[in-house]
């Protein structure tokens, strides 16, 4: 593929990019979008999972707290399907100040945010599991949100409207002519390619990675702390509201009902790399201690995966001195204005932020460049729903369950976990013109459930390699890809149940199929592929 | 009934005690929490596959592929279970195990191979794996002298996929010139069958007669025909042999994901001469604890509801499996633990050490723990003093091993659940009963 | 008999929970014998610890297909890592039928008190109207009960009835008979049968005042608020007994089994003191029969009985985790030739293989069974529940009959 242009170039397929590429292609914008992986492979796609009613911000940073209240509405108006309103609760456990809780209160009303409080009998009977020892118990409208659904939703959208969606598209420099930016230099990661893109605009919404993007302009002095977080996926839904420890926020005080599973988290420690995040036991044994405390008797439940995100929090040398906890750094995002900055022109940067806001951070960067180039095409992104969410419906865990009971006799189950068929899967493959089964993970949850792939992914493969056209050996490296993924996420928790699963699979994987002898040949290089995200309706539930 | 011997475990190892035994006159009792092992591996006798460090080399691993099974025992580490049986020792099972089966409720259903020489059988995925003994209806898939092979898979059979098994298989060093169809033909026309409902199909005259035609036009010249582990599981002879006679060549099936039907096989006759024998088999009776007295154990628990059944037996064989079945289980604290009688565990990692590698296909840490036993299959301590008397240890529970990258789980079950009814004969007065028996007879 | 200790009953549910265990092996799906003969159930893996991870309390029931179990239990007898996957089931089906509603069918035949106190008092008529072709062609279109359906004849007398007149003579020990609706209303013979064996062995045999309805029928129907009230009404019943130390027998193995587990589990009563005190008391009676033989106590002589029988061991008998007593106690026989039939399931599985809409399902299940018995000739077929005797009887024309009745036959007159 040689050059191509377009009046705006977004770095960064997580939320904010794909939110961005959303709202610039409904005001009429030509967009190309790019990340060098897949669509919210980094934090969008790490992340716990909670829409956040506010409630967590209230008495710390009171900004954060009013924008997730007005943003919660917008969100469920205009991407339902992404949402499920589990509602939330807060919680003062016998470890918390109890008096905090007036504080909270206070501060839910005075940012308009609908908290109530209830006896906890009524907490333990919504929720049994709930430590029988919580003191107080508040409900606030927390919701949670399907990250995947969420961007690839955005992203359809987008290229409904025109845009171009370029994933495994390497940034690989910014090009400047005098004091613009004019474009940028990307690979394919897949095929090798490089070409330029020329851009009227470019917007950095590349979150944990944007100082690496900024630099690339000759840019200095811009730093975004990775704040890793850890979270643990647990089988089942041990609660089907969020719950949220009622402190100042610390780690581990959330536990989110997302889909099928449960999700604790997170820690927070300052990294350095945000491609270098390790889980560590420590932070293992940390989660689960706090799981114990929400829900007592948590540690014999199933731990599905574990993996790490990085927080993008912004540290600007040009601004104040960084804090040392991450969590002391505002949460409420900003759009980095380069010519005031650094006097370079055609260039903005989002920093900071969180999914919860991802609609109102995308209208502020467009906003934003719209008022440097000029122009005054405002923001239509409170008005239309992007694709897959036309029926206006919030999302209920049971759809899959309900949909798959149509068609019970009549197509294959390929992943039983997580409810998908055949013809489903299929048409992923295709749309997505990928080999890498992570990707179709991503796409559709393969593999999520409590085998976490283990029964699905040999299916998987041989229909994989069926569509895909692929030779045995792609469809193998593409197998043992998928395996070892898997195996990152799984062996920091593999203890009890999930243990049991893992060396199950490893009686099938290695002792029946002896997958780790198949000869090795086109190792780590999948066929040529072009991504097509523009065809058809996006994947539903 | 108060028996003679309480085996703990439905697996292979449970059930070749069980059995032995009860073929020496010996009323058994078998206690387990459900059904497993057979029915998840491949219904094959694997003996040992791989020795030494285990690799991703490029050739496949054929530097550490054991090609003499019988020969490699003794070259394994000190330590490894195989050492408390002996070549012997794993020898007579094999040959008692072919026995049985041969005479058992599927004759002429019959294993074939030995120690002496491994067979290479293609796998699901079409790679290659060392296998010693495996039912006759798998030998022909033996690819060590290459030869061309048309792999026949079913749409409607999602656990087997025809084409990539053939694309890999084809590029196995051994030469196989492999080619994969996929027919759309299932019992009662369904979308989605299972391993087992597709035996049951083939066990149907009509269904065979069905995919014969199918398959037998597109067939080539000297080409032998492989399907997939569904070729009957009530009678597998009689389907295998009669689709060679329809197809006019060697035909053989692969073994694939749970269900495994060849597996189910193995359990049926297995489980038919323990009821002969007069045996029985209690499920849903997972073991929850034991009393002691001394060095023996006097009793067993189980419960339902909120009651424990006390049993009693002289001799007790426990056979709970490893990790995937339950019989070892490590907590949220990183405690290990031997389910059943709480035994103490032998090869586990540092406590605060790695358990786990980064690399998937790596050896872990915690790949060999176990229960630890001396030569005479009595569990030991840490000392290597012997720990119970009358309580014997076999199959996957045992430490020392890592069964599923050596290709030797299947063999160690047989092998050690074999000699542990043969030392109870032995040491009881089992044996001295069986011959006043056979005397008085 | 032995120590009793209650199962920790970690994160509150003790039936769902056990979810987490599934590894997804498939072992479940390869003895259910409702999956196996049909696709219209998707499988005990599918419907309970698969399904159970979509549905939450909140919503109603997506799936009508889990109906199609019939709650047999065989999933959660073979499971290797301790799944509770028949009583997933059961609790999801109530949820389901809070979504639907309860036919009429269903209210009925899940309260065999209702039926029983209708029919008694009229049984020869009942009894022939039960058996009129059209009558029961009829009932299939209005009510759904199948027309070829193995429904049982009244006795015409209960045996609550005789019990109020029997005496039971002092003996070494005493034990408590609960009865059941099969022995009340159709069977008091079995219910007499069992009182004289056990007086022959030396019991004090007290029949508890009171005994309506154990409420298992009512729970594998999903109606879980009229099961619990049946069920803590019986444990009332029973509990003075069990308080006293006084161990409670009884001949319906199906409902023995809900006392001695499923309706703690099931319907969620871990509390109920009555019914805890019940549970830890209950035997099947051949269970009890071979703990005193194995104690030495059972002092019966058994006459030769030179039949040919076959023995079925039912799927809840199997749901009791104590082998197969009766077959160690006709091995007490002198002559008496048992051959252990190597089925699954005989398919009644209650009230399920009544219905219109499973009859057929229920005949295909059982096939296997049946073709074993006929294929042996026996003289008589032998089963510990009520309900699968019924159901065998009609599918293979043997006489079937409970071990207890061989047992007294072969303890001849007193």
């Amino acid at each position: 593929m040689s050059g191509q242009t377009t009046d705006v170039l977004v770095i960064g397929g997580g939320a904010t990019g794909a939110g961005v590429a959303w709202d610039a292609a409904l005001r009429g914008f030509d967009v190309v979008l790019v990340d060098r992986a897949d669509l919210a492979e980094g934090t969008s796609g790490r992340f716990h999972g909670l829409l956040h009613s506010g409630g967590r911000y209230v008495v710390k940073d009171p900004v954060a707290a009013d924008e997730c209240v007005a943003e919660n509405a917008i969100l469920r108006r205009v991407i339902p399907d992404c949402i499920e309103d589990t509602g939330g609760l807060f919680v003062v456990t016998p470890e918390d100040d109890p008096a905090y809780g007036d504080q909270f209160l206070e501060g839910c009303r005075r940012a308009a945010l609908p908290a109530e409080e209830i006896p906890v009998s009524e907490a333990l009977r919504m929720e049994p599991r709930l430590n029988p020892g919580i003191r107080r118990a508040f409900t606030v409208p927390d919701a949670s949100i399907d990250a995947w659904k969420t961007v690839w939703s955005l992203a359809r959208g987008a290229a409904a409207h025109g845009a171009r969606i370029l994933t495994y598209h390497r940034v690989l420099d910014l090009h400047r002519e005098g004091d613009a930016v004019t474009g940028a230099r990307v690979r394919n990661e897949l095929s090798g390619e490089e070409f330029d893109i020329e851009a009227g605009f470019t917007l950095n919404a590349s979150g944990a990675w944007a100082a690496q993007i900024v630099r690339m302009a000759g840019i200095e002095g811009i730093g975004v702390i990775p704040g890793k977080g850890i979270m643990i996926a647990m089988n089942h839904r041990l609660v089907n509201t969020v719950i949220n420890r009622c402190t100042m926020p610390a780690d581990g005080d959330i536990l989110v009902p997302i889909r099928t599973v449960s999700v604790i988290g997170t820690t927070d420690i300052r990294a350095a790399d945000p491609d270098e995040i390790p889980v560590t036991q420590d932070e293992v044994d940390q989660m689960l201690d706090d799981g114990e405390r929400l829900v007592p008797g948590f540690r014999e439940a199933r731990a599905l995966r574990v993996w790490a995100g990085v927080r993008p929090l912004w540290q600007d040398e040009k601004s104040g001195p960084a804090a040392a906890d991450t969590r002391d750094v505002s949460r409420t995002h900003a759009v980095v204005d380069h010519i005031q900055r650094d006097g370079v022109e055609r260039l903005l940067t989002m920093s900071g932020g969180k999914l919860t806001t991802l609609r109102l951070m995308a209208q502020d960067i467009v906003d934003a460049m719209c008022r440097q180039m000029g122009d005054e095409r405002r923001c239509r992104t409170t008005e239309e729903s992007p694709p897959g969410n036309e029926d206006g419906e919030l999302y209920s865990i049971g759809s899959r369950l309900r949909r798959r009971e149509k068609t019970l006799r009549d197509e294959q189950l390929v992943c039983e976990c997580e409810l998908i068929g055949r013809t489903r899967l299929e048409e992923t493959i295709r749309r997505r013109g990928t080999t890498n089964l992570d990707d179709i993970r991503r796409s559709l949850r393969l593999g999520m459930g409590p085998c976490q792939g283990g029964f699905c992914i040999y299916r998987a493969t041989g229909i994989l390699h069926g569509v895909g056209r692929l030779s045995g050996a792609e469809a193998s490296a593409s197998l043992r890809h998928f395996l070892q993924e898997r195996w990152k996420g799984m062996w920091p928790i593999l203890y009890g149940d999930q243990l049991r699963e893992a060396r199950l699979d490893d009686w099938v994987f290695q002792g029946l199929l002896d997958l780790e002898h198949l000869p090795a040949g086109a190792d780590g290089a999948p066929a040529q592929a072009e991504p097509d995200v523009q065809s058809e309706e996006p994947a539903r539930a | 009934m108060i028996p003679d011997v309480i085996v703990i475990g439905t697996g292979l190892a449970g059930l070749s005690a069980a059995v032995r035994l009860g073929d020496a006159g010996a009323r058994v009792l078998v206690l387990a929490k459900g059904v497993g092992g057979t029915h998840l591996g491949a219904g094959t006798i694997d003996v040992l596959g791989y020795a030494g460090p285990s690799s991703e080399a490029e050739d496949g691993g054929r530097l550490n592929r054991v090609q003499r099974p019988l020969a490699a025992l003794a070259d394994l580490p000190p330590g490894h279970p195989y050492g408390q049986v002996g070549a012997e020792g794993v020898a007579a099972a094999v040959d008692w195990f072919k026995e049985r089966i041969a005479s058992g409720p599927l004759a002429p259903y019959a294993y074939e191979g030995g120690l002496e020489d491994n067979l290479l059988l293609p796998t699901a995925v079409g790679a290659v794996r060392p296998s010693a003994v495996v039912p006759e209806t798998m030998a022909a898939g033996d690819v060590r002298n290459g030869g061309r092979v048309c792999v026949v898979g079913f749409r409607a059979l999602k656990d087997f996929h025809a084409p990539l098994l053939a694309d890999n298989l084809a590029r196995a060093p051994e030469g196989v010139e492999a080619r994969g169809v996929e027919l759309d033909l299932a019992p009662g026309g369904e979308p989605d069958v299972s391993s087992l409902g597709f035996a049951r199909g083939f066990d149907e005259a009509a269904f065979r007669a069905e995919v014969a035609a199918q398959v037998g036009g597109r067939l080539r010249v000297d080409e032998r025909v492989a399907f997939p582990a569904t070729l009957g599981v009530a009678d597998p002879h009689g389907t295998w042999s009669e689709l060679e006679r329809q197809l006019g060549r060697p035909v053989f099936e692969i073994p694939t994901l749970p269900p495994s039907v060849p597996g189910i096989r193995l359990f049926n006759s297995l489980r038919h001469a323990l009821r002969r024998g007069g045996g029985e088999i209690i499920l849903g009776a997972a073991v929850t604890g034991a009393d002691r007295d001394g060095d023996r154990v006097t009793a067993l628990r189980t419960r339902v509801g909120l009651r424990e059944t006390l049993h009693r037996a002289p001799w007790i064989v426990l056979a709970t499996g490893g990790f995937a079945s339950g019989g070892v289980a490590l907590d949220s604290r990183w405690n290990a633990r031997e389910t059943a009688l709480g035994l103490p565990l032998a090869r586990l990692p540092e406590p605060g050490g790695e358990r786990f590698r980064p690399n998937y296909f790596d050896e872990h840490p915690l790949s060999r723990a176990g229960v630890a036993v001396d030569g005479d299959l009595r569990p030991v301590g840490a000392n290597g003093d012997r720990l119970l008397d009358n309580v014997l240890v076999a199959g996957a529970t045992l430490a020392g091993a890592v069964p599923w990258k050596e290709k030797s789980g299947d063999g160690l079950s047989l092998a050690t659940g074999f000699k542990a009814a043969e030392l109870i004969i032995q040491e009881s007065d089992l044996g001295q009963r069986a011959a006043q028996a056979t005397a008085e007879a | 008999m032995a120590a009793m200790r209650e199962e920790h009953d970690v994160l509150g549910d003790l039936m769902r929970g056990s979810l987490d265990h599934c590894v997804k092996c498939t072992i479940c799906e390869t003895v259910c014998p409702v999956s196996n003969v049909t696709p219209l159930f998707p499988g005990p893996k599918y419907v309970g610890p698969q399904a159970e991870r979509f549905r939450t309390p909140g919503e109603l029931s997506p799936d009508a297909s889990l109906d199609y179990c019939s709650g047999c239990g065989k999933c959660t007898q073979v499971c290797p890592q301790g799944v509770h996957i028949a009583e997933i089931n059961t609790q999801a089906r109530a949820r389901l039928k809070e979504r639907d509603g309860f036919s009429l069918r269903d209210r009925v035949m899940a309260r065999p008190p209702l039926s029983g106190r209708l029919g008694t008092p009229v049984a020869p008529l009942a009894n022939r109207v039960l058996a009129n072709r059209p009558v029961r062609r009829l009932a299939e279109r209005l009510v759904g009960l199948h027309h070829e359906a193995p429904v049982p004849r009244f006795a015409g007398r209960t045996f609550q009835g005789w019990a109020k007149r029997h005496r039971s003579p002092e003996g070494v020990r005493r034990v408590a008979y609960f009865h059941g609706c099969g022995a009340n209303w159709y069977e008091p013979d079995v219910g007499e049968m069992t009182v004289a064996l056990l007086e022959r062995a030396g019991c004090h045999v007290d029949i508890p005042r009171g005994q309506a309805c154990c409420g298992l029928p009512l729970q594998s129907n999903g109606q879980f608020d009229a099961a619990r009230r049946y069920v803590r009404a019986m444990a009332a019943a029973l509990a003075p007994a069990a308080r006293s130390g006084v161990d409670i027998v009884g001949t319906s193995t199906s409902c023995t089994l809900m006392l001695k587990r499923e309706a703690r589990e099931i319907l969620g009563l871990m509390d109920d003191p009555d019914l805890r005190v019940v549970s830890e008391h209950v035997y099947d009676i051949c269970e009890y029969l071979v703990a005193l033989h194995d104690r030495g106590e059972l002092r019966l002589d058994f006459r030769p009985l030179p039949l040919t029988v076959t023995y079925h061991a039912p799927c809840q008998q199997q749901g009791h985790g104590i082998g197969k007593p009766a077959l160690e106690l006709m091995a007490l026989v002198p002559e008496l030739r048992v051959i252990d039939m190597d089925a699954t399931c005989c398919g009644v599985a209650g009230t399920y293989g009544l219905k219109r809409e499973k009859y057929d399902i229920a005949m295909k299940v059982g096939a296997n069974l049946f073709g074993q018995i006929t294929a042996e000739r026996p003289d008589l077929a032998v089963c510990d529940s009520e309900t699968c005797r019924w159901q065998i009887e009609r599918a293979t024309g043997v006489s079937t009959v409970h071990p207890l009745e061989i047992l007294h036959r072969a303890a001849g007159p007193a």
